[in-house]
């Protein structure tokens, strides 16, 4: 019989035990540091009527909207990004939520757009919202969170980026810049760091923009955020001098946080500060983005809900960990593996295997009494870091022997301890 | 929590409590010597209280406030990664803390821990150490009489404070490295329970 070919489709990937326990590790760093922040979690459908995902993100977004029809005719789109269907969300369950409502959701999305490194086209986002809150309390929470997720996944020489769109505004009709252009001109600004200064400004002016290159001079960040803030003293900065002190009461180091006037951010829905998190260490964009947008909801609901958030880029923070090394060398599922010595020893290694279950300890049996040889080379193939063994002389004494696969090194113990011996042995890293 | 006087932590029992009270009578206060069930004794002639305490939970009392100074051993400070402004180091309550193993023991270098068992009542110490020296070993955390472990059967070694080494030798144990010196130190609380902290600085200054 001719076998169907064991293919997958471009842009999505298969994930080996190895890797998945990675990501399943970052996974629950993020979620843990989510929840300590009071975050709820939630989930939405992955099918959705196409008109609540489309139209949503401009031209561009519709057009990397996955979408097809299903069996009954309907348009069905899947998600783009968790912004929307958490809009959508909140407009049909507001009355059975608690207001301002916190939420965290790590979902998949989908982009059909052209695979490249960090960017596949069903990946996973890791998105949390504050709605109902105007306060700029929430925007200063987030950054702290921001700064306590990288610092629990032991990423250095992070920046989080901060600008203010009211600012930006005000900053660009200052130069005498048209209500109506503005958008277009943030679209440039946002460029900057991809395409340079210069190439900024040569834009602009095409545009006919004279004061192009005073207007990004009075962007451009100082040395430090308090000087950045006396650059604008002009305009009105009271929105970013709330938020800083905020920050500081949070204790979120000064190094970490950089007011940026040219950060724009590409996104139309954005209404006061935008945030993105950028790496020293990552030849890729930001590694987390997001700010604050007055009428999300507006589409789905009369309500006005004023919200802020941010999304966490989950691929591109695992290639960058990868980048770093920062991943534990041990990733085996189990840390003990019990042998089976021979046929009559099957009883004994059950009731070992039942004990370390018991007391919480992950761990397996080898399912056959094969050659003790063979069973050591399926745990040093799974990476099990220690191997039991209780042949007739251990079970005569009462004890047990321990191998460590590492370092070859073998330890006959009291059975008694053996618990209090996996329990206890500490792994230096 | 304001207050109006001064406390300072002394070990309830143990080998700093006589030269802690000694070295508070030096700086003139004055208080009965024997505190009885009483674990808050005010000074007949200075705004100071004597706070009788365990030795492992001065880190707390100082942490929180609740004690604006202490005398405690250094030892106690590393073991609960506390750091915390040191006024004064003293002469007395000086230890070491060690890994000792049996004297017949095939164990006789650091490396050669490896996989072993070591019993101790200073587990954080320990792991600091251990770390720093990337041996991978087990941790048997036991609250007292730690050296016996291994003759019980229970520990390969162990990591324990000694003064002269003699409970060790008793014991049939020799060390095989140090991990730390200690001495008794005076603390001071960075909490602001006092209301006026300028008596504090009044109050230490002459006799320091």
């Amino acid at each position: 019989m001719k076998k169907i070919q064991a293919t997958i489709l471009k842009g999505t990937r298969d994930f080996l035990p190895q890797e998945m326990m990675r990501r399943n590790v970052v996974i629950e760093i993020i979620r843990k540091t989510f929840e300590k922040f009071g975050y709820s979690p939630i989930e939405t459908p992955i099918i959705c009527p196409a008109e609540t995902i489309l139209g949503k993100y401009g031209e561009e977004g519709d057009r990397l909207t996955y979408s097809f029809k299903d069996r009954g005719g309907r348009l069905i789109a899947l998600p783009y990004d968790l912004t929307v269907p958490f809009a959508r969300f909140v407009a049909a369950n507001y009355q059975d939520l608690p207001f301002p409502f916190k939420r965290y959701q790590i979902q998949r999305v989908w982009r059909a757009e052209k695979p490249q490194r960090g960017r596949l086209r069903e990946f996973y986002q890791c998105d949390i919202d504050i709605i109902g809150s105007k306060s700029l309390i929430c925007e200063a929470e987030i950054v702290k969170m921001i700064a306590i997720v990288f610092e629990k996944l032991e990423i250095p020489n992070i920046m989080i980026k901060v600008n203010s769109r009211r600012l930006m505004n005000a900053i660009l009709r200052f130069y005498g810049v048209n209500q109506s252009e503005i958008t277009s001109i943030i679209r440039i600004i946002d460029k900057i760091t991809k395409i340079g200064e210069e190439a900024v400004v040569s834009e602009l002016q095409k545009m006919g923009i004279n004061n192009a290159q005073k207007i990004i001079e009075t962007l451009t960040p100082d040395d430090t955020n308090k000087n950045t803030l006396k650059k604008l003293e002009r305009y009105d900065i009271s929105e970013l001098e709330e938020f800083l002190s905020y920050c500081a009461d949070l204790e979120i180091p000064e190094k970490n946080l950089q007011i940026d006037p040219t950060l724009a951010r590409g996104l139309d829905y954005y209404t006061g500060l935008t945030f993105e998190v950028v790496s020293e260490d990552a030849d890729f964009g930001s590694i987390c983005a997001g700010g604050r947008y007055d009428n999300l909801c507006g589409l789905f609901s009369d309500k006005d809900f004023s919200g802020v958030g941010v999304a966490f880029g989950f691929e591109r923070i695992m290639l960058l960990l990868e980048k770093l090394k920062l991943f534990r060398s041990n990733n085996a599922p189990s840390q003990a593996l019990v042998t089976i010595f021979d046929e009559n020893s099957i009883k004994d290694a059950l009731q070992t295997y039942s004990k370390l279950i018991e007391a919480g300890i992950a761990a397996e049996i080898y399912f056959e009494s094969k050659k003790l040889s063979k069973q050591f080379k399926f745990a040093d193939k799974k990476q099990i870091p220690f191997v039991l063994i209780r042949g007739p002389e251990e079970r005569e004494k009462g004890e047990i022997t321990i191998k460590r696969m590492q370092s070859g090194k073998q330890k006959t113990i009291s059975l008694n301890q053996l618990v209090s011996y996996l329990s206890n042995y500490y792994e230096t890293q | 929590m304001k207050r109006n006087n001064i406390r300072i932590a002394v070990q309830k029992q143990g080998r700093l409590k006589i030269p802690s009270l000694e070295y508070l009578e030096s700086l003139g206060l004055q208080f009965p010597k024997e505190n009885g069930r009483t674990l808050v004794v005010p000074c007949k002639n200075a705004g100071v209280e004597i706070l009788y305490v365990r030795h492992s939970d001065m880190p707390e009392y100082v942490q929180s406030g609740a004690a604006d100074f202490a005398i405690v051993g250094e030892n106690v400070l590393y073991e609960n990664n506390f750091k915390v402004k040191e006024v004064k180091k003293f002469d007395f309550g000086k230890c070491n803390l060690v890994i000792a193993v049996p004297v017949v023991s095939p164990i006789q270098t650091t490396q050669a821990l490896e996989g072993e068992r070591i019993a101790t009542s200073y587990p954080n110490s320990l792991r600091k150490f251990l770390q720093k020296q990337k041996i991978n070993a087990v941790i048997i955390e036991i609250k007292g009489s730690v050296e016996v472990a291994p003759a019980l059967g229970l520990a390969d070694a162990i990591c324990d404070l000694t003064q002269t080494g003699n409970t060790l030798k008793e014991n049939g144990l020799k060390p095989i490295e140090t991990l730390f010196n200690s001495t008794a130190v005076f603390i001071e609380s960075s909490f602001e329970s006092i209301q006026k902290s300028g008596s504090k600085i009044k109050f230490l200054t002459p006799p320091l």
